[in-house]
């Protein structure tokens, strides 16, 4: 193998794959990153053996083909250290892969490419095209809410469910739920299911652009989105998601429009005097009136009094973790927001006005 | 076929003794009882190669009648209870009128007995496969005494059981030191191979109790040993508890007597553990000798022939009342109480005489109002205050320090705290601080923490609980008992925020946590309460849990070490740590702080020597 690139046209393809491969590794090529030479097309792969991502380029001219892997932080940081705008000069030889720039030379210890691992794919269910703007929003909306090493395996990810016009995205730690959805033009005879890892969900928040299209297959155990300059597979988890549309409150009577900056800085105030363990606040409505206190172990309090729409009978007190508050206003967009309650023991349902097709559920707390 | 036919006296008796007669150890605990339940208050145990070639045990007990002798070695046979009322209510140590019998099935033994203060005594022998007793008339006075010799002579399966003459005499040794505990009024004399082991006098006051303690437990237990005495109702609990820093690695100096009977009980050991769960060190155990007393109605002796297992008729309200007084007390600990002396204890070369611990007679009023009072509560003489002003004075000019001289003056008249006065930092640690006795080390981290611990712990205490309902509620699978159980607790688990419903015959939904535990794992604390629950009847396990997020709390909001404090401030947290519950231990069970009295400072200096 033997080729030449611009020291930029390099790192962006490289960066993009780097960021799966993990630290600490127990199986050493794990740790390297897999460079593939055919004709001009060069690709380069990470892979952490449950998400894989290639990165692909054209090379201005046509080197000489091949495929090794190498040691891929060493690489990045190699590349990255170099001076802007400089070519690198890449030729394996020997078991070894030598890398000159200018008067700089670097020899890294390879592995062969047979020994590196490939995210096994097996029939896809569905294909469709999104746009790369939208794809990312549905999982913008809804990571925040996605659990963290939880025992129920299933929750430490992102459900992405595919049924007749609609692509949803729900997220659920088991107290709160986010829940996202994106017309589309399917037309199914039932509805597909996937599971997406936390790690997945993660990276391809990072790699999706805002521009242009992306093709996603789903498939029983593999989900896999792709572009001429990128291609994303991961395993899915295998399990059975909680029924969330059960978990959709349904029949709220009460319901409380206010402009949402003003609220999340309120809330933000108030936080500061609340139990700091468990982060109780307590909102009290009445018309036309939102009044929100806080206080801690010590007695201190924090009382903070927000003027918004208040439509329902009677007056309403009901708590809430002010950090669970805080997530969902800090991911709603627009200028107000609104908030469908009905009870202090049932569930409270925060979405946008102006409906733009993100719904997020909070457990209450009694306080 | 083989035919059906009775078994002879014998080998009846035979196999009974298998359960009660194991060793020598349970001979001798089977005489002494005896002995008790005759009224003897004078014990005298002779033992020969570990009681294998023979166990004699005295007594000046109300003796047998002669009439009575053959039927006191017969099975089935006793004086203690008459009928089955009297079995719900022992009030005696035996009552299965087995011992004797099973003893005469598998040793030589010889009974000889009196009752009145003169004249002649009787002399009794079981003989022979029908057991035939034989009574001839000797001399003797008033009381009985056994003889058995050559245990386990006719069973060789038995003896080869038994272990080397040593380890035997350790367990009867173990036997006599349980029940000269259980009965302070009773002297005990026991000889091995005719060498005296142990004479112990009768002991009616505390002072002698005490003595007593120390004779059996160690000199070091009575030191480091609060005496306590509560009532409540028919309930009373008295005796020595170890101080948390007076830990053992083993479960060994744990001595609990109920109506005089030593036994091992989970009820009363998860109650012991739970009340010194927040002071002890990882997988350390408590030392004590309690004895509780309740109406003979309520405990079950007849679980198991040996008897170291009871039944309590409401083990949840002794449970509870273990629970709560050994809690208090030992809440109740502050460093005033137990600044230990280092008087040098030695035993007195008079065999006859006892190790004399340095304990004094608390005063009875102490005893009644059921107050936790040090076992050990006299101090060091108190130096005339004008000494300690200049000394302190003189460390105050060190520092330069013009905050101390007013401090110190105004002190003057009045007592020197427990904890004395902060002198200085060492390598921002520890703080050195003087009271009356000497030297006192102070970890600061550790002490800081623990002050922080209760404080968390009171202010959450004045909080309500708050819960947090689950959006998913998370399923268990579990025994169908497991969700009887649930169901049955159920306002145990709401009283701390846990709403568990049934979901099934076999299932559980989690419904509300406390909302201080997001982010715990719920489903294994759900189930090791309902485990407890099932086991012992109450589980203070979610307590446990949220304590140790609190104690997490506590650590990281205090002082850190290499942080310098001035001398106002550690005197403040001295002060704070002698107000504050459980100061000798930090969270995790470490000490907080040490002292060093003049006489160990003299030591190692062989000052006066």
């Amino acid at each position: 193998m033997k080729f030449s690139i611009s020291r930029e046209a390099f790192l962006k393809p490289l960066q993009l794959v780097v960021s799966v491969v993990e630290r600490r590794q127990t199986l050493p090529v794990l740790s390297n990153v897999l460079i593939t030479l055919d004709n001009n097309l060069l690709s380069l792969t990470g892979t952490d053996l449950e998400v894989e991502i290639v990165g692909r380029i054209e090379l201005e001219q046509a080197g000489q083909g091949g495929e090794i892997t190498v040691p891929a932080r060493k690489l990045v940081d190699i590349c990255k250290s170099l001076p802007d705008k400089s070519v690198i000069n890449f030729s394996e030889d020997g078991g070894r892969m030598l890398i000159t720039c200018g008067k700089s030379r670097f020899t890294l210890s390879t592995l062969p490419a047979s020994d590196f691992p490939s995210v096994e794919e097996g029939a896809g269910q569905v294909e469709f095209t999104i746009a790369a703007a939208a794809l990312k929003k549905l999982i913008d909306d809804t990571a925040f809410a996605m659990a963290q090493q939880d025992v129920r395996y299933y929750l430490n990810g992102m459900l992405w469910e595919a049924s007749n016009g609609l692509l949803r995205a729900v997220a659920t730690d088991g107290h709160r739920l986010a829940m996202s959805s994106q017309e589309m033009p399917f037309s199914l005879p039932e509805r597909i299911q996937a599971i997406v890892p936390r790690k997945g969900v993660v990276e391809l928040s990072r790699i999706l652009a805002d521009d242009g299209d992306v093709t996603v297959t789903l498939g029983s155990n593999h989900v896999r989105i792709q572009r001429d300059d990128f291609r994303f597979t991961s395993k899915l988890v295998d399990g059975a998601y909680p029924d969330y549309e059960r978990v959709l409150p349904k029949g709220g009577s009460k319901y409380v429009i206010g402009d949402r900056e003003l609220l999340r800085h309120a809330f933000a105030r108030t936080a500061i005097l609340s139990n700091e363990k468990y982060r109780g606040v307590r909102l009290q409505l009445t018309s036309g009136l939102l009044k929100i206190t806080a206080n801690n172990p010590e007695q201190e309090e924090a009382e903070e009094e927000v003027t918004v729409d208040y439509e329902g009978e009677g007056e309403l007190e009901i708590g809430f973790n002010v950090n669970y508050l805080l997530d969902v206003l800090g991911v709603l967009k627009g200028e107000n927001f609104r908030m469908v309650l009905s009870d202090a023991n049932s569930s409270a349902l925060l979405e946008a006005p102006e409906a733009d097709g993100s719904v997020y559920v909070i457990m209450p707390m009694r306080l | 076929m083989a035919r059906i036919q009775l078994l002879s006296p014998r080998l009846a008796n035979q196999i009974a003794a298998g359960e009660v007669v194991e060793r020598p150890s349970s001979v001798v605990k089977e005489l002494i009882e005896n002995s008790l339940d005759a009224g003897a208050n004078r014990i005298e145990i002779d033992i020969e190669s570990g009681g294998t070639k023979l166990v004699r045990v005295r007594d000046n007990g109300s003796g047998i009648n002669e009439e009575d002798l053959t039927l006191a070695l017969s099975r089935h046979a006793t004086s203690k209870i008459v009928d089955l009322e009297d079995l719900e209510a022992v009030a005696t140590l035996g009552f299965r009128g087995e011992a004797l019998a099973s003893i005469a099935s598998v040793a030589r033994l010889e009974l000889l007995t009196n009752t009145a203060d003169s004249g002649p005594g009787w002399r009794a022998r079981g003989e022979g496969r029908d057991m035939r007793v034989e009574v001839d008339q000797v001399q003797h006075p008033r009381g009985t005494s056994v003889e058995v010799r050559d245990l386990f002579f006719n069973t060789p399966a038995r003896r080869k059981f038994l272990r080397t003459e040593k380890t035997e005499f350790g367990r009867i040794d173990d036997i006599i030191r349980k029940l000269a505990l259980s009965r302070f009024d009773v002297a005990f004399t026991l000889r091995h191979n005719g060498k005296a082991v142990h004479s112990l006098r009768a002991a009616p006051g505390q002072l002698e109790q005490e003595r007593r303690v120390a004779a059996i437990c160690g000199p070091a237990f009575m030191e480091n040993a609060l005496f306590i005495d509560q009532t409540r109702g028919a309930l009373r609990l008295w005796g020595w508890i170890g101080l948390p820093t007076f830990s053992r690695s083993q479960a060994d100096l744990q001595y609990f007597f109920v109506n005089g009977r030593v036994i091992r009980d989970k009820v009363v050991s998860h109650a012991v553990r739970q009340a010194y769960r927040d002071v002890l060190y990882h997988d350390r155990h408590p030392a004590y000798t309690l004895f509780m007393e309740l109406d003979p109605a309520e405990v079950d002796v007849n679980v198991h022939p040996t008897k170291h297992e009871v039944r309590f008729r409401d083990s949840r309200s002794v449970h509870d009342f273990l629970f709560s007084t050994l809690h208090r007390s030992v809440a109740d600990i502050r460093p005033g109480d137990s600044v230990a002396s280092s008087a040098p204890i030695t035993a007195a070369g008079d065999s006859q005489d006892f190790l004399v611990a340095p304990v004094s007679s608390v005063p009875l009023q102490g005893r009644i109002d059921g107050l936790a009072r040090p076992a050990s509560d006299w101090r060091a003489p108190t130096p005339a205050p004008g000494s300690v002003r200049t000394q302190l004075a003189g460390y105050g000019q060190l520092h330069h320090n013009d905050q101390l001289m007013p401090a110190m003056a105004e002190q003057d008249d009045r007592e020197i705290p427990p904890l004395g006065y902060a002198i200085a930092q060492l390598k921002g640690v520890y703080i050195l601080a003087e009271n009356a006795q000497g030297l006192i080390i102070v970890d600061m981290h550790a002490a800081h923490e623990r002050i922080n611990y209760e404080r968390m712990k009171q202010a959450f205490e004045l909080q309500r609980i708050t819960s947090q309902p689950l959006l998913v509620p998370e399923t268990i699978a579990v025994s169908e008992k497991e969700a009887d159980c649930a169901e049955e607790y159920a306002q145990v688990f709401n009283d701390l925020g846990f709403v568990l419903q049934r979901a099934g015959p076999e299932s559980l939904l989690i419904r509300e946590i406390p909302s201080i535990l997001k982010g715990s794992q719920a489903e294994p604390l759900a189930r090791d309460v309902i485990s407890d629950l099932l086991e012992y009847g109450s589980s203070d396990r979610i307590r446990a849990h949220i304590d140790d997020i609190l104690s997490t709390m506590a650590c990281h909001g205090s002082v850190r070490a290499n942080r310098r404090l001035g001398i106002q401030e550690m005197n403040a947290l001295l002060r704070d740590m002698e107000a504050t519950e459980r100061s000798g231990q930090c969270n995790h069970g470490r000490p907080t702080w040490s002292q060093l009295s003049l006489d160990e400072l003299d030591r190692l200096f062989l000052r006066g020597r």
